[in-house]
């Protein structure tokens, strides 16, 4: 009887577990982490076939001379072990040392002008240069595709889309920082389904 | 106790000297995996990188079989260089077995070092195995995992696999100074090592049984001299996977080659052999029911 009863409250929480939260579960386990900021290494196939193709070796982890890549854990569902630049912290240099040790083609080869990491977007409301506080060109200054992909307007940063490699160089060296952790310059990941 | 004095006759071949060897690899193959992060951090010598996942020495990458398949499954893409990295340890797997599991798997060492720790503290040589299960679970742990990854969409295994873990908890800790939370698997998985030896790899891991099924042809096999033989069965007691070398079942699927019941064996009835020609499998299957 008792082990009756125990399969019965077994049976009871997994389909209470099953209706109510398998929604909520699935969706965390399988919510792609890269956000504002926090990005994959350069040459990253698209976000929908990384975690299925990444076998979460982690060379590209321990490659890295700047140390600025790390390794997701359990709690990022099916992404744990995955690899995740957060540009804030420590942007990408773009060496490129990552992609020539990937053995699974994750990370594919590119070039440094081609890469698509993300794509810088100015916070015109935050950023001293744009509400005309300071004379501020750090971003500007810091840029490896300076002139081509951040250009300066009346003395105000614009970002050029077409030539951002999303390294993250800018939101790493800009002085200013919201409440919210966010730079006057951010790096917004690549739209899903558009080829990074 | 009886066992701890090898026999004379064992001693010509130098006792335990496989046990050693083997041992010494295992070790040898876990400092690996705290020696790379450590140089490539504090050296940056990125010479070596990776773990048992897929390691990479200079130009040569290894990719460990099942990580290999799963992605390319899950992903529904062949990758070339995947392929090549799987190539050499396939050919190893079948040529001499699941010997990746019993010379070099990371699991393996701490399993052995837990039960050696063990044997140490309660002065007892030998243990029973508290839970035997079907030796068939470990084809179902393949399956299982491989229809788990493809309904998921995501490869489960090289997040979780504990070799795996074991090499990336040691890399964290020296890259980023903490641990992961899965790495609370490694421990279990070592600590099953008390209840029965090698419980995970046993029955659980679908690496073990990948490499089991390449190696199911393999031409590297523990033989046995049957008038040799006396029955004492002191092989099956020191068999870590529960098998019985004496019926045969050093040419089974499921034997590693860990070579322990050639070490334990007081009348040097087993021998690795190398086989040129391969044996009929079912036949040995029918000579050891008959056994039976």
């Amino acid at each position: 009887m008792k082990r009756r009863s125990f399969l019965k409250l077994l049976g009871v929480l997994t389909t209470s577990t099953l209706t109510t939260g398998l929604h909520d579960v699935q969706a965390g386990l399988l919510r792609s982490p890269v956000r504002t900021n926090h990005l994959r290494p350069p040459g990253a196939v698209s976000e929908e076939l990384f975690a299925g193709k990444c076998i979460r070796c982690g060379r590209c982890v321990e490659s890295c001379p700047y140390h600025c890549i790390d390794l997701l854990d359990i709690r990022h569902g099916i992404h744990a072990g995955t690899p995740l630049i957060a540009v804030a912290d420590i942007p990408c240099y773009l060496c490129m040392r990552c992609v020539s040790v990937c053995p699974t083609g994750s990370l594919q080869p590119v070039a440094q002008a081609a890469t698509r990491m993300g794509c810088a977007v100015v916070n015109k409301f935050t950023c001293g240069a744009w509400a005309g506080l300071v004379l501020c060109r750090t971003c500007y200054d810091v840029c490896p595709f300076k002139g081509k992909a951040i250009v300066l307007e009346k003395l105000m940063p614009i970002v050029i889309r077409e030539a951002c490699t999303g390294c993250g160089l800018c939101a790493h060296a800009c002085p200013i920082t919201a409440p919210d952790q966010t730079k006057a310059i951010n790096i917004e990941p690549p739209a899903a389904g558009e080829a990074p | 106790m009886k066992d701890v004095a090898p026999a004379p006759s064992s001693s010509k071949r130098g006792g335990r000297s496989l046990r050693a060897i083997r041992f010494g690899l295992l070790t040898a193959a876990f400092l690996l995996l705290i020696l790379t992060p450590l140089l490539n951090y504090y050296g940056n010598l990125t010479f070596i990188q990776g773990w048992y996942q897929s390691l990479g020495i200079g130009e040569l990458r290894l990719i460990s079989p099942l990580e290999g398949l799963e992605s390319m499954l899950v992903s529904r893409q062949i990758w070339v260089p995947v392929l090549i990295g799987m190539l050499a340890p396939l050919v190893l797997a079948s040529l001499l077995g699941r010997v990746f599991c019993s010379w070099v798997c990371p699991i393996s060492f701490l399993a052995e070092s837990v039960a050696t720790l063990r044997a140490w503290i309660v002065r007892r040589k030998r243990f029973h195995d508290r839970l035997v299960l079907s030796k068939r679970l470990l084809w179902y742990a393949l399956i299982g995992e491989l229809l788990l990854s493809l309904i998921l969409g995501a490869p489960i295994f090289v997040f979780l696999s504990p070799p795996g873990l074991v090499g990336r908890e040691l890399m964290l800790a020296v890259y980023t100074h903490r641990l992961a939370w899965e790495g609370i698997l490694v421990v279990g998985v070592v600590l099953l090592e008390l209840l029965t030896r090698r419980f995970y790899c046993r029955y659980f891991c679908p690496l073990g049984a990948l490499l089991a099924l390449v190696g199911a042809k393999r031409r590297l096999v523990v033989a046995q001299r049957p008038d040799h033989c006396t029955g004492c069965a002191g092989c099956a007691r020191a068999c870590p996977q529960g098998l019985r070398p004496d019926l045969g079942e050093g040419r089974s699927l499921y034997c590693w080659n860990c070579g322990t019941c050639i070490d334990t064996c007081p009348h040097q009835a087993l021998h690795f052999t190398w086989q040129t020609s391969l044996p009929p499998l079912r036949k040995t299957t029918a000579s050891m029911d008959q056994c039976r």
